[in-house]
């Protein structure tokens, strides 16, 4: 074609008449091209790292089901991980994937010290981000009701509300006397604490003969266990769940502490389940999996994709942080495709937000949805255990599921005057 | 009764491992004078060393119950990194306390990393190979013969330490050293050599406790520093480069923890470091410890 003065200022006049017009046409080429980049915070090494990588897990299988289906509205989905420590450092990563990477959400977080602080610092940085795990609360006192950029995952108590409901259904009358052994910080106190609060509204009068705080971290746990022991506790209950978890079931089972009639509730016991051998883990005990149960009867197709990939690929099974982690995907995947939808047009993240508020998912372990004041509902399986398997480890007999809005306080509500007033059904 | 027993083997049992780091700790610094800080990175080694030979043994066909004996050879074996560490030592020997102290600060990092470069970030287990041999039952009171294994070994090692420290010839010579290293060297002592066999004496002492405990706990990146700390409690309490010191202060450690635990759990900490804070000030160089000139 011969380029005449005429066909060049034409040339640029649609190109300027094209950007121009930009802001009006709702998809602007850069957005459709540049991928949407996800920072994650997870834990990769100590006592957490486990936890933290079976996380990382359900992450990248929700995006390669994402990407593999053409993306979150068209663009494909790019991970930026970042390990986290403490809360300190954890900040600073946060910082540099908002700052630096320039992602377009941050997810992840499994410790309760780290997400309290990081929620406040991502609402002064204006930075769109997504709990797996730990809560923004100090014990169970809500320090941010009204978060804008912030969503969390469901009370950290879910577990042991769950577990105390199931103990007293199942062992009402059978106990005088309980022990507890917990962490040593507002998870361990405060779970311990709800199951004494849920005892009182059914009225079962008990005494607590031992209580055990051993640090996090604690490997030699021989003197907590004679502790219990000489306590001669008709139930132990206890939400021992990282590394401390295996060791103290080995040395309970090696000092006799399980040869009685001792009833046990481990609200937690699912994030170390494979490590919980037949040999040393007994049956009947209440066993939390929380919102990701393995190897539940008739799992949807989604779920047993995901652990068969997951035992193909890692030979190993997942607990509960990957379908968190997969939660946390999909409420963003569903809130930004809502936004889009809503608004014809990319959307800001003012747009993402309001459309994540009361969204449905579904999740790995079951359905699930993000309620108005940016705390997470999802689905619970906590039983008790058998060793009628086909694996190593103790698995659950007899499962119970129950939705999170059992197990929760509503929003604005004190969680002791929620135990207190809640219409809890057994 | 049964509850008093439940509490004393617990307490001894970890009493035993404390042992077993501190005794390298004193034999180290009683005969060198070196504060070596790395004595709970030797032991998280064999912890660590411990478990990859567990399961390379397994997976060669070593049955079960061969564990123990793999575990005691990996402890053995990874002692001949002692002579290597010794060697970088020697540049130390000479310095003020403070750069001991620095040096051996620094293995500890180092190692830290070491053990992440190898064996990863995460705790590492056993299983439940420490039920392998059963439990001993005696009346209500019962626990895995493993553990009354564990501190059969470290009585063992005590008593062999003690008899090769008081009666044998080299014993001699090596307590020798300690009280009076130029003597001994004008004497005819091979200093240099004395040095490095203590040094890995003291390794040996850390790997193989080390190795020994894996089974009834688990291996983390965390373990050098929590063990050291509570080892220190041992030193100060027994006497610092005192065999009998190590002994005595790691019963007492560990049975102050155990009974702690016990009477009022959130007390385990303090109430060991009451104790030792009365001996700072009481008797500064500890129960068995030479008086502080």
């Amino acid at each position: 074609m011969k380029r005449t003065r005429r066909s060049v200022l034409k040339t640029l006049g649609t190109a300027g008449a094209a950007l121009a017009a930009q802001p009006y046409l709702g998809f602007p080429a850069f957005a459709q091209n540049r991928p949407l980049r996800v920072g994650i915070i997870a834990p990769k090494a100590g006592i957490a790292g486990t936890i933290g990588e079976c996380g990382l897990r359900g992450t990248q299988f929700a995006v390669e089901r994402i990407n593999a289906g053409g993306g979150i509205a068209g663009r494909k989905v790019e991970l930026v991980v970042e390990e986290e420590t403490n809360p300190k450092d954890s900040i600073e990563r946060l910082r540099k994937l908002v700052l630096q990477d320039k992602v377009d959400c941050v997810q992840g977080v499994v410790s309760s010290g780290v997400s309290l602080a990081m929620g406040a610092v991502a609402e002064e940085m204006k930075a769109l981000l997504i709990f797996w795990d730990g809560t923004t609360q100090d014990g169970v006192k809500e320090t941010m009701p009204n978060p804008h950029y912030v969503f969390r995952s469901t009370d950290n108590e879910c577990e042991a509300v769950m577990a105390s409901l199931l103990a007293i259904k199942y062992w009402k009358g059978k106990f005088a006397t309980i022990a507890g052994i917990n962490p040593d910080y507002s998870y361990g106190r405060n779970n311990f604490a709800a199951f004494q609060a849920l005892l009182k509204k059914f009225g079962i009068e008990v005494k607590v003969v031992a209580e055990q705080w051993p640090k996090v971290g604690t490997l030699d746990l021989t003197s907590h266990v004679a502790a219990l022991k000489a306590a001669k506790p008709d139930l132990i209950f206890s939400s021992l769940l990282f590394a401390d978890l295996p060791i103290f079931m080995k040395t309970a089972h090696g000092a006799g502490l399980m040869d009685g009639n001792a009833k046990f509730a481990f609200p937690a016991a699912g994030f170390q389940h494979t490590l919980l051998k037949k040999e040393f883990t007994p049956e009947g005990m209440v066993f939390g999996h929380n919102t990701l149960y393995f190897d539940v009867a008739n799992p949807t197709p989604l779920q047993k994709s995901f652990v068969q990939e997951y035992e193909a690929k890692y030979k190993d099974y997942p607990n509960w942080e990957a379908d968190r982690a997969y939660f946390a995907m999909e409420v963003y995947k569903a809130g930004v495709e809502a936004a889009y939808k809503a608004k014809n047009a990319w959307p800001s993240i003012d747009d993402v937000i309001g459309a994540m508020e009361g969204v449905k998912v579904q999740s790995l372990g079951g359905p699930g949805q993000m309620r108005k004041d940016h705390i997470a509902e999802q689905t619970f399986y906590q039983g008790l255990t058998t060793h009628k398997n086909r694996f190593d480890f103790a698995t659950l007999g007899q499962v119970e599921k129950m939705y999170s809005d059992q197990l929760q306080k509503p929003a604005g509500v004190d969680f002791w005057k929620w135990i207190e007033t809640a219409q809890i059904k057994l | 009764m049964t509850s008093f027993f439940d509490v004393l083997i617990g307490g001894v049992f970890h009493a035993c491992v404390l042992f077993l780091v501190a005794a390298g700790l004193q034999l180290v610094f009683g005969v060198q004078r070196i504060v070596n800080l790395a004595c709970g990175s030797f032991y998280a080694l064999g912890a660590y060393f411990g478990i990859t030979a567990v399961n390379w043994a397994g997976a060669h066909g070593a049955p079960p119950w061969a564990f123990l004996p793999v575990l005691l050879l990996a402890g053995v074996l990874l002692a001949v990194i002692g002579p290597l560490i010794e060697l970088l030592l020697r540049t130390v020997y000479k310095r003020d306390e403070a750069f001991q102290l620095l040096l051996t600060f620094a293995l500890v990092l180092m190692f830290q990393d070491v053990l992440r470069f190898f064996w990863g970030a995460n705790p590492q287990q056993l299983g439940n190979l420490s039920m392998t041999y059963g439990k001993v039952t005696l009346g209500e009171v019962s626990f895995p013969t493993y553990n009354v294994l564990v501190m059969a070994a470290s009585l063992a090692i005590a008593v062999v330490l003690g008899l090769f420290l008081q009666r044998t010839r080299y014993g001699r010579i090596l307590r020798a050293t300690a009280e009076n290293r130029e003597m001994s060297e004008a004497l005819g002592a091979d200093v240099r050599w004395i040095y490095t066999t203590v040094f890995t004496l003291g390794t040996l002492l850390g790997t193989l406790g080390g190795a020994l405990v894996v089974p009834t706990a688990a291996a983390s990146l965390d373990m050098p520093v929590e063990l050291v700390v509570e080892a220190f409690a041992v030193v100060v309490i027994g006497g610092l480069g005192s065999m009998r010191g190590a002994l005595v202060g790691a019963l007492i450690v560990g049975l102050t923890r155990a009974a702690a635990i016990s009477f009022y759990a959130e007390l385990e900490v303090l109430a060991i470091y009451v104790i030792v804070i009365v001996i700072l000030v009481l008797r500064p160089a500890g129960l068995f410890g030479k008086p502080i000139e």
